[in-house]
């Protein structure tokens, strides 16, 4: 096995490596920016609720909430499908933690707005829920997108842990050409670099749109 | 004799220990330019709040061309549509230009559509001379453009009384002319207001009232010559004294 082969054997693993990372970091979006609205915005029993998650979520090893779901979920009869498909254990447990990091994300964006922004709203008669709509999530975004950068980069890096539940993406290719190939170097360092790539460009040039932007408008 | 468009009868705003409002009642009749000022701290900004109904007044009662605002089950978004509400730090939405910041409210609130909604918003960016800038974002503007943008926001609402809170007080002075200058426009054309401000020439020149706050109640209120020449409390003439010499250093 040459290396132009191990790579290509390796960059089909990159795929779902992508797959993971991009699927979780909606889920965590979907979960994540309701869920800093309602700790904002919401009484004391919800926000108890979520300080709840996020803490749990962010405290629990990656690993033991997907061997977790994968073992312990997925052995339930009922819960078979689709707790026993690899592939969607660990974007769903990566989901959930991002989640919670992302809640926190847009809660910090939220507290950074302040509340003006909103009472400014209400003046003109938008309801709470329409100013949430039209003035508070477009500054949120902004203000936000260094921080889903770099939350970006964290799944990017963390799908590789799906390879204990033996999902098939770059890491599990990397460790295949090892084995059969008894080079114990260039996979790992393809596959780092790899990883790099995947994160490094994205995430800077994320964090440096958003720093602009927020300068441009004055966030 | 002209109709009441927005008045408040015993008015209390209680936070805790501190009484940042305290038995007020006053009221504003169609055309009327109101003029509250005082100290700071005095509760102005509170008293201002409660009117628009952004902050709940703890007892009292505000209403709005007789209805009253502080019953419960009153659609309170419908009544803060019709009060326009211009702020002491300006506050437009950072991340819409002038034109998206007057066109919210006429697109969410009043539901107008796109093309009729633009054209009222530039109408209204027209009446403070800001039209050339309706593609700007705030961040591009001086203080006093932002704060004619935000006396746009509230105009183009069409509301039944503007309540502007201290309007020039966050600008630097060279900034405030421009903004007096548009206050003065409003004045002219017959709008209803109720301006918190230390502007003592626009006060003279246009308030058909004066009242005096201190402590969070009223302490005197009467025109504009009783403030200048004689006011009958102590406190109220020692504060003119101190404005008027501040107004003839700057």
């Amino acid at each position: 096995m040459d290396l132009s082969e191990k790579l290509i054997l390796i960059l089909s693993g990159l795929p779902t490596t992508l797959a993971i990372s991009i699927l979780s970091f909606l889920l965590g979006f979907i979960i994540g920016l309701p869920l800093a609205f309602v700790r904002t915005y919401t009484s004391k029993p919800f926000q108890i609720l979520v300080d709840g998650y996020e803490k749990v979520l962010r405290s629990v090893p990656e690993i033991v909430t997907m061997l977790f779901l994968y073992f312990g979920v997925g052995g339930i009869p009922a819960f078979r499908f689709p707790f026993k498909n690899s592939f969607f254990v660990a974007t769903f447990a990566l989901g959930l933690r991002s989640g919670a990091n992302q809640s926190q994300v847009f809660r910090s964006a939220i507290r950074g707005i302040g509340e003006e922004q909103m009472v400014a709203a209400r003046s003109l008669g938008l309801s709470r829920l329409q100013a949430v709509f039209h003035v508070m999530i477009p500054q949120t975004f902004i203000i936000a997108t260094p921080g889903l950068g770099s939350e970006y980069a964290l799944l990017v890096k963390d799908s590789s842990y799906s390879f204990i539940l033996g999902v098939i993406d770059m890491m599990r290719r990397a460790d295949t050409v090892r084995k059969t190939s008894l080079d114990t170097v260039f996979p790992y360092i393809a596959t780092a670099l790899l990883y790099i790539l995947l994160t490094f460009p994205l995430a800077t040039y994320l964090d440096s749109w958003g720093s602009r932007k927020k300068k441009e408008l004055g966030l | 004799m002209a109709d009441t468009v927005l008045e408040c009868r015993n008015l209390w705003k209680i936070y805790g220990k501190i009484t940042a409002v305290k038995d007020v009642s006053l009221e504003v009749k169609e055309g009327d330019i109101k003029l509250v000022f005082g100290p700071s701290g005095s509760g102005k900004s509170t008293l201002a709040r409660c009117l628009a109904m952004l902050t709940t007044p703890t007892k009292g009662e505000v209403i709005l061309t007789g209805e009253n605002l502080t019953r419960s089950g009153v659609d309170l978004n419908k009544a803060r549509a019709r009060i326009g509400f211009v702020f002491q730090h300006i506050w437009l939405f950072h991340h819409l230009t002038a034109l998206g910041n007057v066109e919210l409210g006429l697109r969410q609130v009043l539901k107008l559509p796109k093309e009729e909604a633009r054209e009222r918003a530039l109408q209204a960016l027209r009446e403070v001379k800001m039209e050339g800038w309706a593609e700007h974002y705030p961040a591009q503007m001086s203080g006093g453009q932002q704060q004619r943008v935000g006396i746009a926001r509230a105009l183009a609402m069409n509301p039944e009384i503007i309540i502007l809170d201290e309007p020039t007080s966050s600008l630097d002075p060279e900034l405030t002319g421009e903004v007096v200058d548009t206050l003065r426009d409003l004045a002219q054309k017959g709008t209803t207001m109720l301006v918190i401000s230390h502007e003592m020439t626009f006060a003279r020149e246009v308030a058909d009232e004066m009242i005096f706050i201190d402590e969070g109640a009223i302490i005197e209120r009467g025109p504009p010559e009783l403030f200048f020449t004689n006011p009958t409390s102590e406190r109220a003439r020692r504060f003119m004294a101190r404005l008027i010499k501040r107004t003839r250093r700057e």
